[in-house]
């Protein structure tokens, strides 16, 4: 037990940690993480697998590298905590210096004589030090009056602020990696999803795409109502940057998209015997459409945003987006199929309808197509989120002190010879020694007029 | 005058003030060094002119891409010098910021960087820009100086060990303080800007605080390395060589941060 406590209050461990914990991260970063097994078979060949096994392919949450953490955290607190009690006791139990030859031993120091009684310039120390602002204690021995005076000593906490601050932070990553919840939410316009675990609903009132005049993405702008329990609570539109915050989830702009499985296509009838003749519609897949004063019922079947023929010469999109757009659609009076057939938006001259073996004599056009746009949300729930900000702000108030409140640590001895004061001055300030030493200089100067 | 003659006229003042530096540090004149610290100053402030001017023409950060990213951190290492100097009254490592300044420069002018103002992107529209960026560049910055400061603690060490006192006040074991203050600097303000702020935002725009992302990674590398610099020597004494020798990697861990990952390693952080 000895023996391992030993071994974690040891900086050495912690060096050695430390340089471990580099050698990984970088590790980490040089082989792509979280791919496939097939995408490293290709890449590493053989190899492959042994890092898969290594589990050099998720490396970051690997058991051996949050081991490691884990070990760095216990080596955190270990040495923190040995540390921290004689820091106390120095603080708070000071043994005053009494012996002059110990206080010229230091780096800064001085050694003068004033022209006045120790109680008058012990008032007139003490006075000049009080206007610095630092704090004093004193003892007195028949001759000699011991003060010692400190500023800024919360400096000395520094790193330990630091060290709470990074076990906080650990504690934040690890409930949000065990108690983390994450989803892509996929809404058109209209559309409510229920938030799973919650107790509430999420509908996407409006997405719109804003545009630069260049034709860049200036932001999208997701319009949310939250309902709970049938009641709608409140609205609020969600951008990139800027989340909708509900009860612990948090929801993100993340993605968009359009829906071509839910498309509006516009269709031009014409009939070849009668160039006149020319009736629009509108037409959504799976729903008949009247055509305006006709017995004629269209249907499209099926829609394809980019049109290609497989292998096996079936008609597959190869993209999601619109390139060659075609609708294959039906026509029908009352019961009877009269016509049916592909439509090409791009070449009006490929479609083709038929009447059983005949062409048809009507021709359809497809003269656009509109998909609604879908916004994907994400939506987090991350129980580690409010331990980070805390285990941060702990972190920048300990650098804080530990690197701008350099604390400053005066020792003077006076004694008395002859009517006049013998002073005996020295101080510490390990991290800001050139600061110091003006500050110094100038409190000595400021008790050298009076000599 | 445009954004970019004020560009070109900073370029030149730096360029001016390396010459002053350079020959203060042959000659060993003060007074040259006085002219080139107030040369680059001016620079710096034609500089901050060129910065505002493309904020107000872009309507946005002036650190949306690499031409705008390098012409920033070229700026916040001066200023950051300017800062050390005023500090430590120190000058011969000026000369050497001032190269890698002259390089951040040039490599922002050259025509492989795109320099027409683009709009933002939806990710990137958030004041968190702002944070984020300056305050980690002003953190590299420093470390910028403490890989300067380092390099040349390295050489004066040599020259030292072989027996040949330092020329000027500027001693090797000056130049070890001065590296370790600058990183003393940095590293909070690194801390803030990199990780912390890079959380924020993060958990703001993507909806998670840390997704592994290489350059996510690769800041918590180089956060790792300052990390063992103030540790090796403020808890085990390290001082010198050994020293030197991780501020210099640290530096180029930061560098790998900002430039390498870019462009060998995909990730989220695909815009500069």
């Amino acid at each position: 037990m000895k023996a391992l406590l030993n071994f974690f209050t040891s900086v050495r461990v912690a060096i050695t940690l430390l340089i471990i914990l580099i050698c990984a991260s970088i590790v980490g970063t040089l082989i792509p993480q979280g791919r496939s097994t097939q995408e490293y078979l290709v890449r590493y060949g053989q190899l492959g697998a042994l890092l898969e096994r290594l589990q050099f392919t998720r490396l970051y949450q690997s058991f051996w590298f949050v081991g490691l953490l884990a070990l760095f955290a216990v080596n955190i607190i270990v040495c923190t905590l040995e540390r921290l009690f004689p820091k106390f006791r120095r603080t708070f139990q000071t043994k005053l210096e009494t012996e002059p030859k110990n206080i010229l031993a230091l780096k800064i120091k001085d050694k003068f004589k004033v022209g006045l009684s120790a109680a008058e310039t012990r008032e007139m120390v003490k006075k000049e030090l009080r206007r610095r602002r630092y704090r004093l204690r004193e003892v007195r021995t028949d001759n000699r009056s011991c003060l010692t005076a400190r500023k800024r000593v919360l400096g000395w906490f520094g790193s330990d602020v630091v060290h709470l601050g990074l076990l906080v932070i650990l504690a934040g990553g690890i409930a949000s990696g065990l108690g983390s919840f994450r989803q892509d939410l996929t809404f058109t316009e209209g559309r409510t999803l229920s938030v799973p675990g919650a107790d509430f609903t999420v509908r996407l009132d409006q997405f719109v795409t804003e545009y630069y005049p260049n034709g860049s993405v200036k932001d999208w702008k997701s319009l949310l109502t939250v309902t709970e329990a049938g009641k709608p609570l409140f609205q609020k539109t969600v951008e990139v940057n800027s989340p909708l915050n509900h009860r612990g989830y948090v929801f993100y702009q993340s993605g968009y998209g359009s829906d071509w499985d839910h498309p509006s296509l516009e269709v031009w009838v014409k009939k070849k015997p009668d160039p006149s003749y020319l009736k629009k519609a509108w037409l959504k897949i799976g729903e008949k459409t009247a055509l305006n004063g006709e017995s004629l019922v269209l249907n499209a079947v099926r829609f394809i945003p980019d049109f290609v023929l497989d292998e096996k010469n079936q008609p597959a999109s190869r993209s999601l987006e619109p390139n060659n757009p075609a609708a294959f659609i039906e026509g029908w009076i009352g019961t009877e199929k009269v016509f049916s057939g592909w439509i090409f938006a791009r070449f009006p001259d490929f479609s083709r309808l038929h009447s059983g073996a005949k062409e048809a004599d009507i021709t359809l056009e497809l003269k656009d197509v509109r998909a609604p746009s879908y916004s994907v949300i994400h939506v987090a729930k991350d129980p580690g989120v409010s331990l980070i900000w805390v285990g941060c702000v702990l972190l920048m108030v300990g650098l804080g002190l530990a690197f701008y409140w350099p604390p400053r640590e005066l020792k003077i001895i006076l004694e008395d010879s002859q009517g006049k004061t013998e002073v005996t001055a020295g101080g510490i300030s390990v991290k800001a020694r050139e600061a110091f030493q003006t500050e110094f200089e100038s409190i000595i100067n400021s008790l050298r007029i009076r000599k | 005058m445009t954004e970019s003659t004020f560009f070109l006229l900073a370029f030149i003042l730096y360029a001016l003030a390396a010459a002053f530096y350079f020959s203060h540090l042959f000659s060993n004149k003060e007074n040259r060094a006085r002219i080139g610290f107030s040369v680059a100053l001016t620079g710096l402030l034609v500089h901050t002119l060129a910065l505002i001017l493309r904020t107000v023409e872009s309507g946005h950060a002036p650190f949306t891409n690499m031409y705008e990213s390098l012409s920033f951190l070229a700026w916040a290492s001066i200023l950051a010098f300017v800062i050390i100097e005023a500090k430590y009254k120190v000058k011969r490592p000026a000369g050497y910021l001032m190269l890698i300044v002259i390089a951040l420069m040039a490599l922002a002018s050259s025509p492989l960087m795109p320099k027409e103002t683009t709009p933002l992107v939806p990710a990137l529209q958030s004041y968190w820009l702002w944070l984020h960026v300056s305050v980690t560049l002003i953190g590299e910055a420093f470390f910028a100086i403490a890989f300067i400061t380092s390099i040349m603690y390295l050489a004066a060490d040599a020259k030292e060990r072989r027996g040949k006192a330092a020329k000027s006040a500027l001693t090797a074991e000056k130049l070890d303080s001065i590296s370790y203050r600058s990183i003393a600097i940095g590293f909070p303000l690194f801390t803030l800007g990199g990780l912390v702020f890079g959380m924020v935002w993060a958990y703001k725009a993507w909806g998670s605080y840390w997704s592994w992302d290489p350059k996510e990674v690769w800041s918590l590398i180089t956060w790792f390395v300052f990390a063992l610099y103030l540790h090796t020597r403020i808890v085990m004494g390290w001082k010198g060589r050994r020293s030197a020798a991780i501020a210099i990697i640290g530096f180029l861990a930061a560098l790998f941060t900002y430039f390498g990952v870019n462009y060998l390693l995909a990730g989220l952080h695909s815009y500069a």
